[in-house]
C-alpha cells in the first residue's frame, strides 16, 4: 500500500545528488513517499544511496536537484523547524564514551531543548524504553555493544520525534539485543511515531516494516508491503530473495 | 545557543580525559620547574652572581699581586688562589677548569713583573729616543672550560684585560719619569757645564700619587633599560614562568583537537548536527570551556612560580614585573581558538599533533618565547 501524498510526512522526488570528484550520482532522480505512521524500510546494497538519502532528509547534506519535503516544510529551507520534528538514530555509538549514559541523555536533552521540569522524567522514560534504567549511571564505553546500541536509540526519541530515522540501527549486537529492539520500535510506531529505517538484515525488514524500498544506483528499484513484493514475484521465497534477484548476486564494493 | 549545556558537556568529558589533565596541568608545572631551575644555573653561572675563577701566581713581585687585588675589586670575579690552603699550581688549575669545576684559570708566570719591568723601561727608552719601541711583552695566561660560551668568555677576559692594561699603564709610567728625569739631568748639566756649575742644580720630579691609575678619566656608565623599581638583571622565574604557562596552553589540543576530531570520527557531530544547535554554540562551547581551563593553568603556574619555586631556591615570581613578551598580557584567547582550529583541520590526531607541535614551534621561535624578542620578527 503506497501512502497518498497528502499524509506523506517524508516526500522526496527527482532527488539528485553528487559528491564531488565522483562520476556516478550517488542519487540518481530518486521519488520517495513515506506515509505517517508507517515503518518504511529502505533496502539497498552498499553504496546504493540509502545513507545519502537519509543525510538529506535530516538535513544533514544539500540536495543537487529535486524537492524534499518533511512534514510539509522543504529541506534545506526549513531546516531548524525540521531537527525539531525528526530523530536520527546513526549506525556508529554516536555518545560520548567517557560520560555515562544518564550523562548523555541528559546533553542531548538539553540540546534538544527538552523542557527543564520534564527533563528528567523524559529521560527517565526513555531509559524505561530502551531497558536501561538500572544501567543508567554506568559509562558508555564500560557498556555492552547491546546497551550501547539500545542508549543510542534513547538519545533519538528524548524530545518525542515525530519521525524517527534509524540507519542500521541492529548492525553488531546478538540476538536478544536485536529482538529487544525491534519491539522497541514497534512500540514507538505504536505511539504514532513514523520510522525510516535502512537495514541489511531481510528478515528484520520483513518482520518489522508497513512498507519497503529497496533502491539501487540511486534510484527506487522496488517498493512496497513485503507481502506484496513476495507476493508479486513467485520465483522468490522471501524479501532476501527478491533483493539479490533486483540487485544481482555480484560484490558492489 | 545551548552555550552553558555544551561548556558544561566539555568540562565532564575534560574530567574524566586523565591522559588530557596530566598534559595540561602536569606537564606544564614540569617544564616551569625544570626549566627554571637549569636556567637559574646558568643565570647564577653568567652574571647574576660572581664568577669564581682560579688565579695561579708563580710571580715573585707585586705583578700578581697587584692583578689580583684589581680584579677582586672589579666584583665580576671571585678569585681562588689554593685548595684546602694549598696554593694551586698550573697543573692543578688546568685540570680543575677541563673537568668543570670551575670556568677559567688566570696564571701570572714566574718573573711576570720583572718581565714586565723590563718591557716597560725598554718601551720607555725608545720613546724618550724617539726610535720605535719594540718589546718582548709578558705573557699571562688565562685557561677556560671549553663549554663556557663565547660571549661570556669575551666579558671575563676583557675584565682580566682592563686589569692588566691598568698594571702595564703604571709600569710604562714608572719606567718613563724614572728615565725622564735622568735625561733632563743629563741635559742640564750638560749646559751647565761650560759655567762650571754642572751638578748645581738637582732634577726632582714630583712623586705620582699611588692610585694615580685608579682615578678614571673617563667612566662608562652601566644602566638597565628598565625603570628604577625593577631589578637590572632578568630572573630564570621571571622568563620562565610566563613563558611556559603560555606553552602549556597550547597543550589544550591534545584534549580539545581530540574531542573534535572524536566527535568526528564517531558521528556525534553528525548527531549533534540533526539537531537545533548552532555550529557557533557548539565551538563556542569547547573555546569557554578551554578557556576556563587555561585561566585554571595559568593560577596553577602563578602560584608555582610564588610558592614552590622559591622553595627550591630561586627568587619568587613577581607578578608586577615585566615577564617577557609571555607574560605581557598575552590572551589565553589565542591558544583556546589555534586549537580549537586544528581541531577542526585535522582529520586525525596524528595530524592534529604534527600541526600542533609545528605551530607550537613556530609560536616560540616567533613570539619571543624561547628566542629573545629583538630577534624576532616585528
Amino acid at each position: 500500500m503506497s501512502a497518498s501524498v497528502q499524509d506523506s510526512v517524508i516526500s522526496i522526488s527527482g532527488l539528485t545528488k553528487t559528491y564531488p570528484g565522483s562520476s556516478h550520482p550517488a542519487l540518481d532522480h530518486l521519488n520517495l513517499e513515506v506515509a505517517r505512521g508507517r515503518i518504511f524500510g529502505l533496502l539497498g546494497p552498499n553504496g546504493a544511496g540509502k545513507t545519502t538519502t537519509i543525510s538529506i532528509v535530516c538535513t544533514l547534506l544539500r540536495p543537487d536537484t529535486g524537492r524534499v519535503e518533511v512534514l510539509g516544510q522543504s529541506v534545506p529551507a526549513a531546516a531548524a523547524a525540521i531537527r525539531h520534528a525528526i530523530g536520527l538514530v546513526p549506525q556508529e555509538i554516536a555518545l560520548y564514551p567517557t560520560l555515562t549514559i544518564r550523562e548523555n541523555l541528559t546533553y542531548f536533552a538539553r540540546v534538544l531543548g527538552v523542557d527543564k521540569d520534564l527533563r528528567a522524567a523524559r529521560i527517565a522514560t526513555c531509559l524505561d524504553l530502551v531497558g536501561l534504567t538500572d544501567m543508567a549511571q554506568r559509562r558508555i564505553d564500560r557498556c555492552s555493544g547491546g546497551m550501547k546500541r539500545r542508549a543510542n536509540l534513547a538519545v533519538g526519541i528524548l524530545h518525542e520525534p515525530q519521525i524517527l530515522l534509524l540507519d542500521e540501527p541492529t548492525v553488531g549486537i546478538d540476538a536478544q539485543s536485536r529482538n529487544l529492539i525491534l519491539e522497541q520500535l514497534r512500540e514507538f510506531n505504536r505511539q504514532g511515531m513514523t520510522l525510516l529505517y535502512t537495514t541489511h538484515y531481510m528478515r528484520e525488514a520483513e518482520e518489522i516494516c508497513d512498507e519497503i524500498a529497496i533502491i539501487d544506483a540511486g534510484r527506487v528499484i522496488a517498493q512496497g508491503a513485503p507481502h506484496q513484493l513476495i507476493a508479486g514475484n513467485p520465483a522468490c521465497e522471501n524479501l532476501e530473495d527478491i533483493f539479490l534477484a533486483l540487485t544481482g548476486k555480484a560484490l558492489r564494493e | 545557543m545551548h552555550l552553558l549545556t555544551h561548556i558544561r558537556k566539555e568540562l565532564l568529558l575534560l574530567s574524566r580525559d586523565r591522559a588530557g589533565l596530566l598534559v595540561l596541568f602536569v606537564m606544564p608545572v614540569l617544564l616551569v620547574l625544570v626549566l627554571t631551575l637549569v636556567q637559574d644555573n646558568v643565570f647564577r653561572a653568567t652574571g647574576e652572581t660572581t664568577t669564581r675563577s682560579l688565579f695561579v701566581n708563580l710571580d715573585e713581585g707585586s705583578f700578581g699581586v697587584d692583578l689580583a687585588r684589581g680584579l677582586n675589586a672589579t666584583g665580576m670575579l671571585e678569585l681562588v688562589e689554593a685548595f684546602a690552603g694549598e696554593k694551586v699550581d698550573l697543573e692543578r688549575a688546568r685540570q680543575a677548569v677541563f673537568r668543570g669545576d670551575y670556568q677559567f684559570a688566570i696564571v701570572v708566570p714566574a718573573d711576570f713583573s720583572a718581565t714586565l719591568a723590563a718591557a716597560a723601561e725598554s718601551a720607555a727608552r725608545a720613546t724618550l729616543r724617539g726610535d720605535t719601541v719594540e718589546i718582548n711583552p709578558g705573557e699571562l695566561r688565562l685557561f677556560f672550560d671549553p663549554a663556557v660560551r663565547g660571549v661570556y668568555r669575551t666579558a671575563v677576559s676583557s675584565s682580566v684585560q682592563r686589569g692588566v692594561i691598568s698594571l702595564a699603564m703604571a709600569s710604562r709610567s714608572t719606567a718613563l719619569m724614572g728615565l725622564l728625569r735622568v735625561d733632563l739631568q743629563e741635559s742640564i748639566d750638560e749646559q751647565l757645564q761650560p759655567y762650571g756649575a754642572a751638578g748645581l742644580v738637582r732634577i726632582e720630579l714630583p712623586v705620582l700619587a699611588d692610585n694615580w691609575l685608579e682615578q678614571p678619566l673617563i667612566e662608562l656608565r652601566e644602566e638597565s633599560a628598565a625603570p628604577e623599581k625593577f631589578p637590572t638583571m632578568p630572573t630564570s622565574v621571571q622568563q620562565n614562568v610566563p613563558a611556559w604557562t603560555l606553552f602549556g596552553m597550547f597543550f589544550i589540543v591534545i584534549p580539545l583537537a581530540g574531542t573534535m576530531i572524536r566527535e568526528r570520527q564517531d558521528s556525534t557531530l553528525t548527531r549533534l548536527l540533526t539537531m537545533p544547535v548552532s555550529i557557533v554554540g557548539l565551538l563556542g562551547g569547547k573555546v569557554f570551556a578551554y578557556l576556563l581551563i587555561c585561566l585554571l593553568q595559568f593560577a596553577l603556574m602563578l602560584l608555582v612560580g610564588r610558592y614552590l619555586l622559591p622553595l627550591l631556591g630561586t627568587p619568587q615570581f613577581d607578578v608586577g614585573l615585566p615577564s617577557g613578551p609571555a607574560g605581557r598580557g598575552r590572551s589565553p584567547w589565542r591558544p583556546v581558538v589555534s586549537d580549537c582550529w586544528w581541531g577542526v583541520v585535522a582529520r586525525s590526531f596524528d595530524q592534529a599533533a604534527i600541526f600542533w607541535s609545528g605551530f607550537c614551534g613556530h609560536c616560540r621561535c616567533s613570539g619571543g618565547v624561547m628566542v629573545p624578542v629583538y630577534r624576532c620578527r616585528r
